[in-house]
């Protein structure tokens, strides 16, 4: 979580703010960092490799933990792609030299891939999953965040209007139902979605801006984000 | 939860709505995307009418202070600028009626209007030039042609805009010079196939890659285009003496046929009088 249960989480820092406090990123700016990551380089790794659920959980662990080892966040030059870009890259080469390795080590070359009908169906590309799984897990975390948020500062109700409202998978409720079932006007379930709306989207912000690299960084991610 | 696709579509589309909350303006719908920022059709409640509400990305203002200080027939009036409930940017402008410049080339206009159109563009980044500000992303889609046959360029650039490829300038520094440059992109867009040449040599003139063989200015460019409309040589082309005569008599076209009609009556009278 960004900042104490029941406060607005801390601004945090970029990760070149973070980084200028030494040659290796400190702890909580790696954690912000493998919090939004960890799920999009898995299903990345089990995509483009064909990686098994197993397989593909032990080589995310490895890159994770090699990329502390080797700086590999100290080596990240913003003016050359954004954060996730880069990461992503860094993915591939890790996952691929590993892939690599491996299959030598099996005399005869016998390949680890899954069988290729599970992977025919899906029509998404490793990078679209990656940006699809980016972008989930950051909602997820922004989410839990305003979770937080709402409970520290007594606004559950708002959170539980927004969750019936905007969370629902299925068939939305009217605005004069929802008002109804919490005993509220309908102009407060308006505000309160409104607000929940703009808390979400200044979460998301901050979510983002632990892992990029500066205002700029941040302008472009916010960008595609939301367009 | 269960953050299925829909719903993050769902989330993305409403958390980026604008809050509108505390403004004096209520969402209608979007009309838009440009440089930096979405732009929506919005009713203004305290003066009952219409405007345009570009949301800049973030809390960059600086796009808004720039145009509100260019007043001028072909850039759209901002009435108001702010900050909204959360962080982001926005101002307010005329809403204008019409069609972007690509959709109105659709329409296969004269070549006059599209020299028109084209002059009133060129005279806005004279203007603009003049006070230090460059426009940096000239393209059809940033000019407007109203109902009435009002021209607007819109979408005046901000630091981070870089331009769109086909009409940027290939400068390291974006400058006056590369405005001449989309300018003279703009031209060649605009021009249809049976264009003269002398037009699509401007064009090319103000798109040389070295800026110091371009236009220097929008004027110079737009008094070469002038020329050519009043039946003149241009600057941009050395044109073949054909072609020159061909301008000559053109232009002349009154005086040669009195001077024919003279030689013809000479020549009926010379040839009565041998009879």
């Amino acid at each position: 979580m960004g900042g104490p249960r029941g406060q607005f989480p801390s601004t945090q820092l970029s990760l070149l703010e973070a980084a200028s406090s030494g040659d290796t990123l400190p702890n909580e700016a790696l954690e912000r960092v493998s919090a939004l990551y960890w799920k999009p380089v898995y299903r990345f790794i089990r995509v483009k490799f064909r990686k098994s659920n197993e397989d593909a959980k032990d080589l995310t662990q490895t890159f994770f933990a090699a990329a502390l080892q080797r700086d590999l966040f100290a080596r990240f030059d913003p003016a050359k792609a954004s954060f996730r870009t880069y990461l992503r890259m860094a993915v591939e080469r890790f996952a691929a030299n590993q892939h690599a390795a491996r299959n030598r080590q099996k005399r005869g070359g016998n390949l680890e891939f899954e069988p290729v009908e599970e992977w025919a169906a899906t029509a998404e590309s490793p990078e679209q999953a990656f940006e699809r799984e980016w972008q989930r897990q950051l909602f997820a975390l922004a989410l839990g965040d305003l979770r937080a948020h709402c409970e520290g500062s007594g606004k559950q109700l708002q959170f539980e209007i927004f969750e019936a409202y905007d969370l629902s998978s299925g068939d939305r409720p009217s605005y004069a139902a929802l008002a109804a079932r919490h005993g509220v006007a309908e102009t407060s379930v308006t505000n309160y979605l409104a607000w929940a709306r703009r808390m979400l989207r200044e979460l998301v912000t901050e979510r983002l801006r632990g892992v990029t690299a500066g205002e700029r960084d941040l302008r472009d991610e916010i960008r595609r984000l939301w367009t | 939860m269960d953050l299925n696709d829909a719903v993050i579509d769902h989330l993305r589309q409403v958390a980026a709505l604008p809050d509108l909350t505390g403004t004096r303006y209520e969402l209608e719908s979007e009309i838009g995307r440009g440089g930096m920022g979405v732009v929506y059709a919005a009713r203004d409640r305290q003066l009952d009418r219409r405007v345009a509400l570009k949301v800049l990305d973030s809390a960059l203002a600086g796009e808004a202070q720039l145009i509100a200080h260019l007043e001028h027939p072909a850039i759209v009036p901002i009435y108001e600028t702010g900050v909204l409930p959360d962080g982001r940017a926005f101002y307010a402008m005329k809403l204008v009626a019409g069609a972007r410049l690509d959709q109105h080339l659709a329409g296969a206009p004269s070549l006059g209007e599209r020299l028109r159109v084209l002059r009133r563009v060129g005279e806005a980044l004279a203007f603009a030039h003049a006070r230090g500000v460059i426009h940096r992303d000239i393209k059809p889609q940033n000019v407007m042609v109203g109902e009435f046959g009002e021209v607007y360029l819109m979408d005046w650039g901000v630091e981070a805009v870089a331009g769109t490829p086909a009409f940027r300038a290939p400068d390291d520094r974006l400058s006056q010079l590369s405005d001449v440059y989309g300018l003279g992109a703009l031209l060649r867009f605009m021009l249809p196939a049976s264009a003269p040449p002398a037009l699509r040599a401007i064009a090319d003139k103000a798109m040389r890659a070295d800026p110091a063989v371009r236009y220097p200015d929008a004027p110079r460019l737009l008094a070469d285009i002038e020329r050519f409309q009043e039946g003149l040589a241009v600057e941009a082309w050395s044109e073949p003496l054909w072609h020159r005569l061909r301008r000559f008599a053109s232009r002349n076209a009154v005086l040669l046929w009195l001077l024919a009609a003279y030689a013809g009556v000479k020549f009926l009278l010379f040839f009565l009088r041998n009879l």
